[in-house]
């Protein structure tokens, strides 16, 4: 296996079957590809090729049936549940399409929730999770619950909860695809900020626009990688979201 | 520490659907509420039985005309229990204090003037006072002489003295019973009255010839109360007396008794009767309560970690452990068993507070059952909350996110 100072994702060849009783169904067939410290990478695709399954095996919540994984120049296929678990504390940062905030519970307090499973709680828990939400221009909403916070809002949040423990990459599984166009581009832009920063950055989606503001992009199709290429010029969110209010004005 | 910050995590979860935690608390609040109450009237029973048993006297039998199984009163029909029964136990069962005959009659007209009262009436020998530890509190008690010349002379309890003379001193005073006039010797002490209300202070006594012969015109008594050197021996002495009086009443085994005899643990059987059966049930209740509220708990928690999937996956993906997902499902599981125990306890105090007020039956709340009823709850929250903690816990990741 090629190793490189650099890079922080290394995958080769990488297999996943689900099999149900007799019937074995191949979702991702020797995937290999590498993502460097630093990068910003969109994974595309059609609906069904494996971009989720893939983001699964990327975030250690799953197994690959075949291959090799190397997180942060870490052996995650060795690893136990256990192990997988602190990894994923420790060095990911997670955005689902859904958001999965706790409905109850304060803004602050649900991105404050990884910061409790961090092996030695920092005494500056209420400080950084106040800090992260500032990162994404949501210091006046602390103290509010999911249900009193626009979808863009909620996002934002579950972002401010990817980036609390400061990891070294952050895996997004559609994190537009819930949002209005304008939401979507306030996110776009946060991860533009956060990779701008040195942030590593995976994001999954299968809109071409979204992809564009990566760096570069990687398609899956019918589990395999049918392209991997560089964005020449990524798009500007930023620059977008003003044009947009432009426009509108 | 990493266990207390999952735990107060799951502490967090009761208030995440209140209704729902109501439910499942349902069964542990009325288990131990149960639990509570049941010990407080088994103390209750206890306190009254003692009190029952040193009323009647801790080394007292009592052999009273009449069969059957209870208490005085004696059948005032059966006249086979007589003076010589009370002679022949004297001299024939060793180890006993005092063997004191009693005649008794019910609802005598008393008159003193103008007024009159209704009263208990009893014939009995000196030794009465001392048998059942009632003196006079003024003048003087029935003495050897006044049986001897079947005197005309009589001690009245408090309420004779209060409805037929007022505050006025009765001491040689003359009271009416039947006709026959009597001389007030003395006044007994106050004793009150009992649970069920009868008054222990309306009562006239008089020497038992005098009673027998002028008074009633009997030659049969009602009961003969006797009492112990050594309650140790109690069984055996009643025993003893059985057999004696068996042979002078010439009754065959396989015949009725035409006496009783009643000792100090008899009275407590009696005392403890319905108690037991009300124990027994909520004892049932308990159990059952206990039981069915941990198998409600823990379908319950089994939905609710159905329903909870995504966070249970988002805590997984954010870093928890499976041993993090089951310490904070366990620890729900038992703070609602014990905010449960919390509101049980109350519950159970509440009622034993209440019932003696609202109802006959006794009960003194303890802290003790508290030590109980807690050990049941957490039993309950952890042997009904593990197989749902364990299932949060071995939910994949993925799956849970889906
Ligand atoms: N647990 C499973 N058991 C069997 N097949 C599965 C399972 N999970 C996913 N698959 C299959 O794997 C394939 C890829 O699924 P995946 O969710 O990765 O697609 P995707 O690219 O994320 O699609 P979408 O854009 O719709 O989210 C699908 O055909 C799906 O049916
Ligand atoms: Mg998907």
């Amino acid at each position: 296996m090629m190793e490189s100072e650099s890079a922080m994702i290394e995958l080769e060849n990488i297999e996943k079957t689900y099999a149900a009783g007799t019937v074995t169904t191949p979702v991702l067939q020797a995937i290999t590809f590498h993502v460097d410290r630093g990068e910003y990478v969109a994974i595309m695709g059609a609906s069904g090729a494996g971009k989720s399954t893939l983001m699964n095996i990327l975030g250690c919540l799953d197994k690959p049936t075949g291959g090799q994984y190397r997180l942060d120049r870490i052996d995650v296929v060795n690893l136990d549940d256990e192990e997988l678990s602190h990894l994923r504390n420790e060095k990911i940062g997670f955005v689902f399409q859904q958001f999965h905030l706790l409905q109850r519970t304060t803004a602050l307090k649900n991105v404050m929730l990884p910061l409790i499973y961090v092996e030695d709680y920092p005494d500056d828990a209420v400080e950084r999770a106040e800090s992260a939400l500032a990162a994404v221009g949501l210091a006046d909403r602390m103290t509010y619950r999911p249900g009193e916070l626009s979808g863009g809002q909620q996002q934002r949040v579950a972002i401010a909860r990817a980036l609390v423990t400061d990891p070294e990459i952050i895996l997004a599984d559609e994190p537009t695809g819930n949002l209005d166009s304008r939401s979507g581009l306030e996110v776009l832009a946060i991860f533009q900020r956060l990779n701008r920063q040195g942030r590593t950055i995976v994001l999954v989606t299968h809109d071409e626009a979204v992809a564009e503001h990566a760096q570069r992009v990687i398609v899956l199709k019918d589990g395999t990688v049918a392209e991997d290429r560089r964005v020449s010029r990524p798009r500007d969110a930023e620059q977008e979201t003003n044009q947009d209010e432009k426009g509108r004005a | 520490m990493r266990l207390s910050r999952m735990a107060a995590e799951g502490v967090q979860g009761l208030g995440i659907n209140k209704l729902r935690t109501f439910f499942m608390m349902a069964g542990t609040i009325v288990g131990v509420a149960a639990l509570v109450v049941i010990m407080a009237i088994g103390k209750g029973t206890e306190k009254r039985i003692m009190k029952r048993v040193r009323n009647f006297g801790p080394r007292a039998m009592m052999v009273i005309a009449g069969g059957g199984k209870d208490l005085p009163p004696p059948d005032m029909n059966v006249t086979t229990l007589t003076l010589e029964d009370a002679e022949a136990i004297r001299s024939q069962i060793d180890g006993l204090a005092i063997v004191s005959p009693m005649a008794w009659r019910f609802q005598m007209n008393v008159k003193h003037e103008a007024n009159q009262y209704q009263a208990i009436v009893w014939g009995v020998e000196p030794s009465w006072h001392e048998a059942w530890q009632w003196y006079p509190a003024a003048g003087e008690g029935i003495a050897d002489e006044d049986v001897a010349t079947m005197a005309r002379v009589c001690v009245i309890g408090r309420t004779i003295q209060r409805e037929l003379f007022g505050d006025r001193d009765p001491t040689g005073e003359r009271i009416y019973i039947n006709n026959v006039a009597l001389s007030v010797k003395g006044v007994l002490e106050n004793r009150g009255s009992s649970p069920i209300g009868t008054d222990f202070d309306n009562k006239v006594i008089l020497p038992i010839t005098t009673a027998m012969r002028r008074v009633m015109n009997i030659d049969y008594v009602g009961a003969i109360r006797l009492i112990t050197e050594d309650p140790k021996r109690m069984a055996e002495q009643a025993a003893a007396v059985r057999r004696l009086i068996h042979q002078r009443h010439r009754i065959n085994p396989s015949e009725e008794d035409d006496f009783r005899i009643i000792t100090a643990d008899v009275i407590a059987q009696l005392a403890r009767g319905t108690s037991r059966t009300l124990s027994l049930l909520l004892i049932v209740l308990a159990a059952l309560s206990l039981t069915v509220g941990g198998v409600v708990l823990m379908n319950i928690l089994l939905i609710s970690v159905a329903e909870r999937r995504p966070e249970i996956g988002l805590r997984r993906a954010v870093g928890a452990t499976q041993r993090d997902i089951f310490v904070q499902f366990l620890t729900e599981s038992l703070a609602v068993t014990v905010l449960g125990l919390a509101l049980g306890s109350l519950l159970g105090l509440g009622l034993s507070v209440a019932l003696p007020r609202l109802t006959p039956i006794q009960a003194i709340p303890s802290w003790e059952p508290l030590l109980l009823a807690s050990a049941c709850a957490l039993l309950i929250g952890t042997f009904f909350g593990v197989q749902p903690a364990r299932r949060a816990a071995k939910l994949h990741p993925v799956d849970a996110l889906r």
